[in-house]
């Protein structure tokens, strides 16, 4: 269930806010000065003697120090404005700002050089705690969810979230803490502490998971790393009294310890609907090693390729796999195994719905493969052009999957078979909707192909939201 | 002879001599034992030296409040119903005691407690109505989770959570358990003879709310009523050891009843008219004193305009 | 589930025999399971055993949250899973298997009413005495309870039983009470008890598996099989139960790996 306990809490902040920049701002802010002394500067060379940043409370200047620091190096005044931009981006993208203004002077007092200049930022910082509050209705019970955020808590864009959601069934609480390295916004730590309740109808599976992470994210070359330790306290139980016996003999609590590590290149365009570039993603995780019950080398990778074709459509292939390793002589966790089939994987197919069960519950398997292909189309006649309209796709989609469980002594050539025995594939064709930056919704009629006996196939429209698709 | 005892339990209606099972049972205990209580029907539960009702407050060992602890003191004063019970009897009485502690209370509380349209209906507006004022507010939904917390604990499932499998479950418990005491009391009119015991008591304190509170859902009662000898047993013990509540069945709804304690729940009755009129003095002091802190600056020019005036007169004096 | 299908399903059951592959699943035997456990585990075997009942003992370290009430042990026969006695009675009664059927209402009634009691007095106070008695929750119960997890595990799920435990002892009066006063009721028991059996029955099967575990099983304090030594009838009850129904040895053997394995002391 790997996929499943994505955290609601989001370490990274500011997405929103990243799209409400409007570079317009920037440019028109200095433009009266501009004109005035459009004679003089437009093609001197110019110093920028100060740079003042106004309206900061508690935030420490050291941080806003390496932020704007590029902005001296302006050699002349398109110059001075192309940096004072990205500076202002940068601020932003702290998520500590609620807004950034530019003013751009010449310098004045008694050591102004006669090309001189000042920057000036003014800057407005967001409320020392910003609180919210939310009531959940839906699938027989009814939650509240008390939010908490401290942003900029010591000054230096650290950022402590907290979230706590009090429900008639289940309480689950999710304690972040989020610390940037100065000046390097993307080099950054994050402590997690968290209660999270999932019930997995599809294996008739509940699971309540204690624990708490530390994780390191870095940029390396145009590569993405992300180092992470996770303890975490696992409670398994029967989610109805007819589950089946082999998820009866999952049950109990386990302690899982895993390091684990992601690198990932990202050159696409867009998250969701992206015309360009590719992506690849490889994450490996190795529990047992620093203590707990579980024990298992877990691999894992992504890859994404998007192409431009006629007419604004998108042709898109991917592919997943997956392996996941027993170490010790221990049988995997249900918990840890992967699962495939859905609306958002292989299509056609019942959510996580493929590969071994037993009585109607999907146990999930230790090796799987996923292949997609994709022919994303704007809407026909295309409506709400360059609005509304852009928001939606058609597409066309060939899926194609399995999932097994695999004889390690069988050796490399077994696996290959084993993988490639009993495939299920679908085609068809749907609407997706793109919700903000981050997630979407599939409406598809799907031809599921190749069904082996237990899988459950959703024959014809399927309806699917998600956030990681293939 | 000393003082007598004092008992402290829950009012009783529907022609109960009280409408709480731990009550009944120590009260049908004392009456068989012929112990002279001096016995206080309350609806307030902090008015109980405990906290808890029923209560028994003692010369020797403060207040006891667990039934069980309640009919042990009884015994050691001399008030025995058990007296003729030979080993086996005593031990049968032990035995159908946890018979009803793990088979019939659960889904006494249930029925009671839980089940929705019989709580709503009946049970938390009878407390809600009999309990005086600013506690009738919240005392019947902390008696419910105490009750609820109670059935976890019976039944030994932290995670319980009412519904219907729940229900079925507590049901056929309790059905079962019915029809082993209507088989083991066969044609007697005790279970012991012809003179009631404590198993008796016990007996009897169960099975009277579930055979005179009228429950919209009503499973357990329509069991109980084709079971003949146990409702006659129930009967039986009602009219000879309780005859003055029988009387007040139908008027039930008069805050005055003819029972020999009424004598002792007046004053409760009238401090509690007091203590409810001081509350709400109170309430009504405090927010005007709450208002008035916000309105202050409205108030102030009016009394240094009062002020002024009163100098002006002094002056014209 | 419906009641109709419910109703159904346990009609299927009680057409289907009793499989040769049912298992009894209980918490592991040698580093684990606990006192009051194995009692109510050696009582389902009893039972099964006077039934005729074949079934094959399983130890797993989450026996406990397996079981579809908490509560071990349970039977895994065909489709179904069956947890505790009392169920477990009536599951076999369903197909057709009873040891009951020989007694009169007033008997049965009877002999329900001392299963409850068993339940009631035995079963609480060994639960008292694994968690309630500091000795033995601190020298005994913890460790094993938390042998088959890891740190800090072991310890969180050690501490959240004893607290359950030692607030269901508060709620039902028990959480004063000193070991002494646990034995005196024990003991109140057996007197009792000692008059009243009748040809084997699931009540003999329940008081054997808790007398039977309680004599060979050593804890911190002897004072508990000391008791029950004293009644003559109830050891010579055990003795005949044991030879009648485990002749095999099979138990004998699996106490006697068991008993070693418990912390003597004091």
């Amino acid at each position: 269930m790997g996929s499943v306990h994505a955290k609601s809490l989001d370490p990274l902040p500011m997405h929103g806010r990243d799209l409400g920049v409007n570079p317009d701002d920037v440019i028109e802010a200095p433009e009266p000065e501009h004109e005035a002394k459009q004679e003089i500067l437009e093609n001197k060379d110019v110093v920028v003697q100060h740079v003042n940043i106004q309206g900061l409370g508690r935030t420490k200047e050291d941080l806003l120090g390496y932020e704007i620091s590029e902005v001296f190096l302006a050699k002349n005044l398109i110059d001075v404005m192309k940096k004072a931009h990205l500076a202002r981006q940068k601020l932003l993208r702290l998520g500590i700002f609620k807004d950034v203004e530019v003013l751009i002077d010449t310098s004045e007092g008694a050591d102004a050089l006669p090309n001189g200049l000042d920057v000036t930022f003014e800057v407005t910082e967001v409320k020392r705690l910003t609180g919210s509050y939310n009531t959940m209705v839906g699938n027989n019970e009814g939650s509240m969810v008390l939010g908490l955020k401290l942003p900029n808590m010591f000054g230096r864009a650290e950022k402590l979230t907290f979230q706590f959601s009090y429900g008639t069934k289940e309480t689950s609480y999710g304690l972040s803490f989020f610390k940037p390295q100065p000046g390097h916004f993307e080099r950054n730590l994050t402590l997690n502490m968290y209660k999270v309740t999932g019930q997995f109808p599809w294996s008739s599976l509940k699971e309540t998971d204690r624990g708490m992470s530390a994780e390191l994210n870095f940029p390396l070359g145009i590569t993405n790393h992300t180092l992470k330790w996770e303890g975490v306290w696992r409670e398994l139980g029967c989610l109805a009294r007819s589950a089946s016996f082999a998820v009866r003999e999952e049950s109990g609590h386990s302690l899982k310890s895993a390091l684990s590590h992601t690198v990932s290149v990202d050159s696409r365009n867009s998250a969701i609907f992206p015309s360009r570039g590719a992506l690849l993603r490889v994450n490996q995780e190795l529990a047992g090693y620093t203590g707990g019950d579980a024990s298992f080398l877990k691999e894992d990778f992504e890859l994404q390729m998007n192409r431009r074709l006629f007419w604004d459509s998108v042709l898109s292939a991917s592919l997943w796999g997956g392996m996941l390793y027993p170490l010790g002589g221990q049988p995997s966790c249900i918990a840890d195994r992967f699962y495939l089939g859905g609306p958002t994987s292989v299509r056609g197919f019942g959510m996580y719905s493929i590969g071994p069960q037993s009585e109607g519950d999907y146990l999930g398997g230790e090796a799987y493969w996923a292949g997609g292909l994709h022919l994303y189309t704007p809407l026909p006649f295309r409506p709400g052009k360059g609005g509304f309209g852009d928001l939606f796709r058609t597409h066309f989609f060939l899926n194609a999957g399995n999932l097994c469980n695999l004889n390690y002594g069988d050796g490399p050539r077994a696996h290959l078979q084993k993988l490639a025995e009993c495939i299920r594939w679908s085609y068809g064709a749907g609407i997706v909707l793109r919700l903000g930056n981050i997630a979407r919704l599939e409406l598809n009629y799907c031809v599921p192909m190749g069904v082996q006996s237990g899988d459950r196939i959703c024959d014809g429209v399927q309806f699917g939201a998600g956030i990681r698709f293939l | 002879m000393a003082a007598p005892l004092e008992l402290y339990c829950w009012r009783g209606d529907w022609g109960l001599p009280s409408i709480d099972t731990e009550c009944l049972t120590v009260l049908a205990y004392s009456k068989f034992a012929g112990a002279p209580l001096k016995i206080h029907k309350i609806t307030n539960p902090w008015k109980s030296p405990t906290g808890t009702l029923p209560a028994l407050k003692t010369r020797e060992e403060g207040s006891i409040s667990k039934p069980s602890n309640i009919i042990i003191h009884l015994r050691k004063q001399k008030y025995n119903a058990d007296y003729d019970l030979s080993a086996k009897e005593g031990a049968d009485t032990l035995a159908f005691v946890s018979l009803l502690e793990e088979k019939l209370l659960p889904a006494l509380i249930y029925t009671q407690w839980v089940d929705s349209k019989n709580y709503v209906d009946v049970t938390r507006s009878w407390y809600a109505e009999n309990i005086s004022f600013p506690l009738n507010f919240f005392l019947p939904n902390r008696m419910q989770n105490q009750q609820l917390e109670k059935l976890r604990l019976v039944r030994g499932d932290p995670m319980l959570e009412p519904g219907e499998q729940l229900e079925k479950e507590l049901y056929r418990d309790a059905l079962e358990c019915m029809t082993l005491l209507s088989q083991r009391l066969g044609s007697h009119k005790f279970f012991f003879g012809d003179f009631p015991s404590s198993l008796d008591a016990y007996v009897f304190g169960h099975l009277a709310p579930l055979l005179k509170i009228k429950l919209p859902n009503g499973k357990l009662q329509q069991h109980l009523n084709s079971l003949d000898n146990l409702r006659n047993f129930c009967s039986n013990i009602l009219l000879l050891y309780f005859p003055s509540t029988g009387q007040d069945n139908s008027s039930h709804k008069t805050p005055t009843h003819a029972d020999g304690s009424d004598f002792d729940s007046e004053p409760h009755l009238r401090r509690n008219q007091i203590l409810s009129a001081l509350f709400a003095f109170g309430a009504m002091l405090g927010y005007a004193i709450l208002t008035g802190i916000v309105s202050i600056e409205r108030v102030q020019p009016q009394r240094a305009l009062q002020a002024r005036k009163r100098a002006d007169d002094e002056e014209a004096d | 589930m419906s009641l109709a299908a419910e109703a159904f399903v346990s009609q299927m059951a009680a057409a289907e025999p009793w499989p040769e592959n049912a298992t009894l699943y209980q918490p592991l035997k040698e580093d684990q399971i606990l006192l009051s456990d194995c009692a109510s585990s050696l009582a389902v075997q009893t039972y099964l055993r006077m039934c005729g009942l074949p079934v094959q003992v399983a130890c797993r370290a989450n026996a406990e949250y397996m079981s579809p009430s908490g509560k071990v042990p349970f039977v895994h026969v065909g489709n179904q899973v069956v947890s505790e006695l009392g169920p477990i009675v009536q599951f076999t009664k369903a197909k057709g298997h009873s040891l009951s059927d020989g007694l009169d209402d007033v008997q049965r009634a009877e002999m329900k009413a001392y299963m409850e009691l068993v339940n009631n007095m035995l079963l609480t106070a060994e639960l008292y005495i694994q968690w309630c008695d500091d000795a033995t929750a601190s020298e005994i119960s913890r460790p094993r309870y938390s042998s088959p997890y890891s740190w800090p595990l072991n310890h969180i799920l050690a501490y959240q039983k004893q607290w359950e435990v030692r607030r269901k002892m508060n709620a039902i009066g028990w959480g004063g009470k000193t070991l002494e006063q646990v034995c005196r009721i024990r003991s109140a028991f057996a007197t009792s008890s000692a008059q009243f059996f009748f040809q084997p029955t699931e009540l003999d099967a329940l008081v054997f598996g808790h007398l039977f575990t309680i004599l060979t099983t050593r804890l911190t304090s002897t004072e508990l099989a000391e008791r029950i030594k004293s009644y003559s009838n109830l050891l010579s009850f055990c003795r005949r139960i044991e030879q009648s129904y485990f002749e095999d040895k099979i138990l004998s053997v699996s106490l006697s790996l068991f008993i070693p394995s418990l912390i003597p002391s004091l």
